[in-house]
């Protein structure tokens, strides 16, 4: 069957990306993307750049309303209500049908709601989209003391936007050391300890209940311990929004379930970005990849698998993280099984790597080390040996034992 | 394209022709160039010298601290490529491409002619 058209349902970097490499690879039919908030933007300055003002709404767009005119992607500001499976399409909010040959589900992910009493009241902030950045960005004031839920990749970056806005801010996490998984202990505690340096106030605690008291919050933590303050922000972590895809019966499971090219359980359907999981071969289910790269890398292998051509061939997974000044990057697995190597400098932790006892390396993170990342992720993916001194060695460029 | 053609400013000797290394680079500040904005000159592994403004069109980042291979340089903040060639960017998170300056090697000395695009005169 010839395509000749392609419907994708959300806007975000993966929708947007099967976009762009449909055309890029040469499909000359129909493309349409649905999504209520028009434009595709870039969500990382979210809690940063755009929080901040430094960048206004065009500034974080992922391309400019002529790039759609000029490759003929049609742009439909609306919300999908149900996918339709005979024939293929969707049935908008306002009742229209929409049909296509192939069907590409990127809806994303929403804000985890806190599981606590008081964690869904609405005045519990969130931070997803360019509205909630928004909403966030008209509450932060000089002296207004903000209370964020989760000191990972969003609540980090926020507390030290808020910070810069002027903003009390204090970062709660049940976790003593959070982003240890992502970057292994050694930089985790020096990221962490960059909070309390900057002037917020760290708590480790587990939030137990949330109330209003007149115009502010109270946060009790199981320990009994109470923090007042105006605002509540929460991050800790997204759900996948599978609603569409379970309601026109596609498998899922955390995750709308996806082979190695994308496809759901529909041969016409697939899914991509942050609400797709994959599901190996051999039936291995991965962990879902949150990350912006994978956005990115799953909408170009969906757009080279709709047209039935060689999938692009994706290296290890890369994450970056801005905050206080310093630049964070993380690549492959700092979790699986391995020896970690310091690289110190002054004596603090720069660069952190995980490398098998096979002498591969299996995952690198690194503060304000660009260049090493880059690095670690070509040894990775070319599966280098190099030798352990000259990891530790920071007199020793990475990149000489990349190439 | 971009049409607003600024003046080209006289070219400036930064030195001989094995200056880089094939693979790096090195940042021209503005009061070398007289140009308004810190420039990068690379040396792409072919041994070929080229110039885009330093800084990455997508945030604050120095384009000459970034990773060089092929022709191509990828940015040591948040991995946008650029073609060392013609500026064009290649991936996102950049959606604009990045200026060029012509490069000369005549004589053996590497000749910046800041706010002249590559290829132009």
């Amino acid at each position: 069957m010839s395509i000749e058209s392609i419907l994708i349902v959300g806007g975000g970097l993966a929708g947007f990306t099967v976009a762009q490499n449909l055309r890029t690879r040469g499909f000359t039919g129909t493309i349409d993307l649905i999504d209520p908030a028009g434009i595709p933007y870039d969500r990382p300055p979210l809690s940063k750049a755009y929080l901040l003002g430094d960048k206004d709404a065009a500034g974080i767009e992922l391309a400019p309303a002529s790039w759609f005119s000029e490759h003929r992607v049609g742009l439909l500001r609306a919300t999908v209500h149900a996918l339709a499976i005979e024939p293929l399409g969707v049935e908008l909010q306002d009742g229209r049908k929409l049909h296509a040959d192939i069907l590409v589900l990127a809806t994303g992910g929403s804000a985890r709601p806190l599981p606590v009493a008081g964690g869904d009241l609405d005045s519990v902030l969130v931070l997803r989209s360019r509205a909630d950045a928004d909403t966030l960005r008209g509450k932060l004031a000089p002296g207004i003391r903000l209370a964020i839920v989760g000191a990972g990749l969003i609540g980090a970056e926020v507390a030290s936007s808020a910070l810069a806005l002027g903003a009390e801010v204090t970062l709660i996490d049940p976790v003593e050391t959070p982003l240890v998984p992502a970057v292994g202990p050694e930089l985790a505690r020096r990221l962490h300890a960059m909070h309390s340096g900057a002037g917020i106030t760290v708590v480790h605690g587990t939030p137990a209940g949330i109330t209003r008291t007149g115009a502010g919050r109270r946060i009790e933590l199981a320990d009994g311990r109470v923090l007042e303050c105006d605002e509540v922000l929460v991050g800790i972590g997204i759900i996948p929004n599978t609603a569409l895809a379970q309601g026109a019966g596609l498998a899922t499971d955390n995750g709308v379930l996806v082979d190695e090219h994308q496809r759901t359980s529909h041969p016409g359907i697939y899914a991509v970005g942050d609400m797709a999981r994959t599901r190996s071969a051999d039936g291995t289910l991965q962990r879902r990849g949150e990350h912006w790269e994978h956005a990115m890398n799953t909408g170009a292998t969906a757009a080279a698998a709709i047209l039935g051509q060689e999938p692009p061939v994706h290296g290890a997974s890369w994450f970056w993280s801005d905050r206080h000044g310093t630049h964070v990057e993380g690549v492959g697995d700092m979790n699986a099984e391995g020896t970690t190597i310091l690289r110190l400098k002054e004596g603090e932790p720069v660069a952190a790597f995980n490398v098998a006892a096979d002498g591969r390396m299996l995952g690198a993170a690194a503060i304000d080390g660009g260049l090493m990342i880059r690095a670690a992720r070509r040894i990775i993916d070319r599966g280098i040996i190099v030798p352990p001194e000259a990891l530790a060695d920071p007199e020793v460029p990475l990149k000489k034992l990349a190439r | 394209m971009d049409t607003e053609k600024s003046p080209g400013l006289p070219a400036v000797d930064l030195g001989g022709e094995d200056l880089l290394e094939p693979g790096t680079a090195l940042l021209v500040p503005a009061e070398t160039s007289g140009y308004p904005e810190d420039i990068g000159l690379f040396r792409a592994d072919s041994g070929v010298y080229y110039a885009l403004d330093d800084e990455c069109p997508h945030e604050v980042a120095s384009l000459s601290e970034g990773w060089i291979e092929d022709d191509e340089v990828e940015c040591p903040l948040h991995s946008s490529r650029f073609c060392l060639r013609d500026g064009k960017v290649l991936c996102l998170p950049a959606v604009r491409d990045a200026r060029t300056h012509k490069v000369q090697v005549l004589a053996g000395r590497v000749l910046l002619h800041p706010g002249t695009a590559a290829g132009g005169n």
